[in-house]
């Protein structure tokens, strides 16, 4: 019997995830990543109710189930990453930097260690496997598929990853944990990053950063609009948050970090604001191609590109993306990789 | 399928008798007691009764007693006496909101023995001529073994005779968290001989939010809240009156009840234990000579008690680990460490409380389910070894 590590986070994919690898007749570990447990003023850290949730459907599913303690690296190697990220006026992506560092290393290595043969997650995405390359390939559901998340996961990992849930449709996930009668089959999803969410990155920050107040002026004039937390905190194209009061929205158009001062203009079609090219650093490719569609965001639409070795170029400008955030690349279903924006 | 609740200690629901008495109070008899108008003035009255009702059962009187939100503040008021520094002497089985109150001043703690009964020498080696506060639970929450406060009692005022003897003028008092056996014990100050005494509605079927902290005559609280000037000046706020008089029905229900309610739960208890006693490795925890008779804490080394009890709950049976609280953060129980337990045998330990929610044929019914699943968890563990 074939042993497998499943990642288990009290949610209703991984939870299904068990349950069907179970069902195939593997021999299951469910294993709890506790990667971070201390609450911040006014962010109440769920991750004992989660532990809790995940216990829960291991004990319903009679599986074995191991916690592992992963909280001094994933401070050093993704919460630290962010920090230093952000300090330099960048907008890290740290869901991408867990699954290269956490859950696909430590979590990974850790489980072979323990005699696993593979590991599991609940992620949505498939692997293909020819000429005994794995390859990392698009989820059956174009609206759940989490390949972005996933480009920097190495091949010798994807080769033992099993991703149960990747063949399926969310909705039909949900029924399954039904059937199984996983009782968190509606817990929320968690958003943004694992522990903080989206809603909270500004106070997560200011918690480890010293944030210093500056001036909002318009990109055009020059004109102070009026002031901000701290110029780290704004992302390029970002348009909610300035507090410049009623009109027609403004727009984050430029950063300068050293001044502490953010730039902003109501003109959406500012060339600030677009682009036809962007310059990758730390770039992961498994894949010389040239021609290439990439992906700005999560679940954004593909585009057309050419890929020179350092810069994608696009046919039509796209609008920007920050520095920090990634590009992935794509041919057809299959993942090959990409990189991240480079400082302008 | 019905619950069968098996977790008194940390909850029990409100008693029929104790939510019809509250009702009024929430609509038609709302008024503030401190109003002017006759109408307010009878909800003065009715308050001062309730407080009165409770002081009764504890053989104190009205005025000796502060209202609070709970045990946890009456803890945090009885230590307000203390000057900063002091010495204080905690038993190291004490709940956390003593536990934590200790700390902020100069504390050790006294040992206790692998029944979690404390040791009485140990205490008299450790209290000096400078300890100015001692706090012993009356009953430990996760074990349930019984605390020899009036022997602690008597030592306590020995010291303070000697001291007014050799006119020394550090005060010293005892406090006692009595929040665990309100409602299975007789509690009476005079008797325990306690200066401070910790009471809580919501483990003797009143209302959560609703404690006491009774005060010695000889004893000059100072107040943690100031304001209207409320419960004598100790405790300001608008007096939480559907509470008291839920707390006042409660207490004085489980009072007169009291001896037949004991003997009820210590033979549901007994039936329990028997049926038990037969998995392999189980242990029973505690003091069997002294332990409250509604207590049953186990543990089965080996297992994990935290799987145990979602396996259970799936039945509907509720039960807990060591100390609710120190579970869910994760945290290794305290009580269970001093009693000199090992990390197997902690891990492993369950505590099952019963109450008014237990009768004959549930408690069979829970003996069967408890041990079919510790029986199938053991053999689940046994194949994945080989």
């Amino acid at each position: 019997m074939k042993t497998v590590y499943v990642g288990m986070s009290g949610g209703v994919d991984s939870s299904v995830s068990a349950a069907l690898l179970k069902d195939q007749g593997y021999h299951v570990v469910g294993v709890y990543m506790k990667n971070w447990s201390k609450n911040l003023p006014g962010m109440k850290c769920p991750w004992a109710e989660d532990l809790a949730d995940a216990k829960r459907v291991a004990v319903k599913l009679g599986i074995d189930f191991k916690v592992f303690d992963f909280e001094t690296d994933y401070k050093q190697k993704v919460v630290d990453y962010m920090l230093t990220e952000y300090q330099k006026g960048n907008t890290p992506n740290p869901d991408i930097m867990c699954n290269q560092e956490i859950k696909f290393k430590l979590f990974a290595e850790t489980a072979f260690e323990q005699g696993a043969d593979f590991i599991a997650t609940g992620h949505y995405a498939k692997i293909k496997t020819t000429a005994g390359l794995a390859h990392l390939c698009k989820a059956a559901d174009d609206n759940k598929d989490q390949t972005y998340f996933l480009y920097r996961v190495r091949p010798e990992i994807l080769s033992r990853t099993i991703f149960p849930v990747g063949n399926m449709q969310k909705p039909d996930v949900k029924k399954l944990a039904e059937k199984y009668g996983l009782e968190n089959a509606h817990k929320p999803e968690s958003m943004g990053v694992c522990f903080v969410g989206e809603a909270n990155m500004k106070d997560f920050l200011a918690e480890f950063i010293n944030l210093k107040p500056g001036e909002i002026r318009e990109l055009e004039t020059n004109k102070k609009l009026g002031y901000h937390e701290g110029a780290i905190l704004y992302t390029v194209g970002q348009r909610h948050g300035l507090g410049l009061g009623s009109g027609l929205p403004y727009y984050v158009a430029k950063k300068d970090i050293k001044q502490n001062i953010v730039y902003v203009s109501k003109n959406l079609n500012a060339d600030k604001l677009w682009t036809n090219e962007i310059k990758l650093k730390d770039i992961y490719l498994r894949d010389t191609a040239k021609q290439v569609e990439v992906r700005l965001r999560h679940r954004a639409p593909l585009i057309p590109a050419t890929f020179d070795g350092e810069k994608v170029v696009f046919e039509k400008p796209v609008k920007k993306i920050a520095s920090g955030q990634s590009v992935v690349f794509y041919n057809q279903d299959i993942c090959l990789g990409g990189g991240i924006v480079a400082e302008d | 399928m019905h619950m069968i609740y098996l977790d008194h200690a940390a909850a029990t629901p409100v008693s029929d008798k104790a939510l019809q008495a509250m009702l009024p109070y929430f609509r038609e008899s709302f008024f503030n007691p401190s109003a002017a108008y006759l109408s307010a003035t009878k909800i003065r009255r009715d308050y001062e009764a309730a407080k009165d009702q409770i002081a009764h059962v504890i053989g104190a009187k009205c005025a000796d007693l502060v209202i609070t939100a709970g045990a946890t503040e009456s803890i945090n008021l009885a230590f307000n006496i203390l000057p900063p520094n002091a010495d204080v002497l905690i038993s190291s089985i004490e709940h956390a909101a003593v536990f934590e109150n200790a700390k902020k001043y100069h504390y050790q703690e006294i040992a206790v023995d692998k029944t979690g009964k404390l040791d009485l020498a140990d205490f008299q080696a450790k209290l000096t001529p400078k300890t100015q506060f001692v706090s012993i639970a009356l009953a430990s929450g996760e074990l349930g073994t019984i605390e020899p406060i009036a022997e602690v009692a008597a030592l306590v005022k020995a010291e303070r005779l000697r001291r007014e003897l050799a006119n020394e003028t550090t005060p010293i008092y005892f406090h006692c968290d009595a929040s665990q056996g309100l409602g299975l014990l007789e509690v009476k100050v005079g008797r325990l001989g306690v200066d401070l005494l910790t009471i809580n509605a919501a483990k003797v079927y009143g209302p959560k939010g609703v404690g006491a902290l009774y005060v010695g005559h000889n004893v000059k609280l100072k107040p943690l809240t100031v304001g209207g000037g409320q419960e004598l000046g100790l405790r300001s706020g608008t007096e939480n009156v559907p509470g008291v008089i839920g707390f006042a029905t409660a207490i004085s229900e489980a009072e007169k009840h009291l001896n037949s309610e004991r003997r009820r739960v210590e033979s549901l208890r007994k039936t329990l234990k028997n049926s038990l006693s037969d998995i392999p490795g189980i242990i029973f925890l505690g003091n069997p000579k002294n332990q409250l008779v509604n207590f049953l804490p186990i543990s089965l080394p080996g297992l994990d008690a935290e799987r145990l009890i979602f396996a259970l709950e799936n039945q509907e049976i509720y039960l807990s680990t060591g100390a609710a609280c120190s579970a869910s953060k994760g945290i290794k129980s305290r009580t269970l460490t001093a009693i000199g337990l090992s990390d197997t045998e902690i891990a492993g330990s369950l505590r099952i409380t019963l109450g008014k929610l237990n009768d004959e044929k549930n408690i069979i019914e829970a003996a069967t389910a408890i041990k079919q699943t510790i029986i199938s968890e053991q053999k689940r563990i046994k194949e994945n070894c080989i």
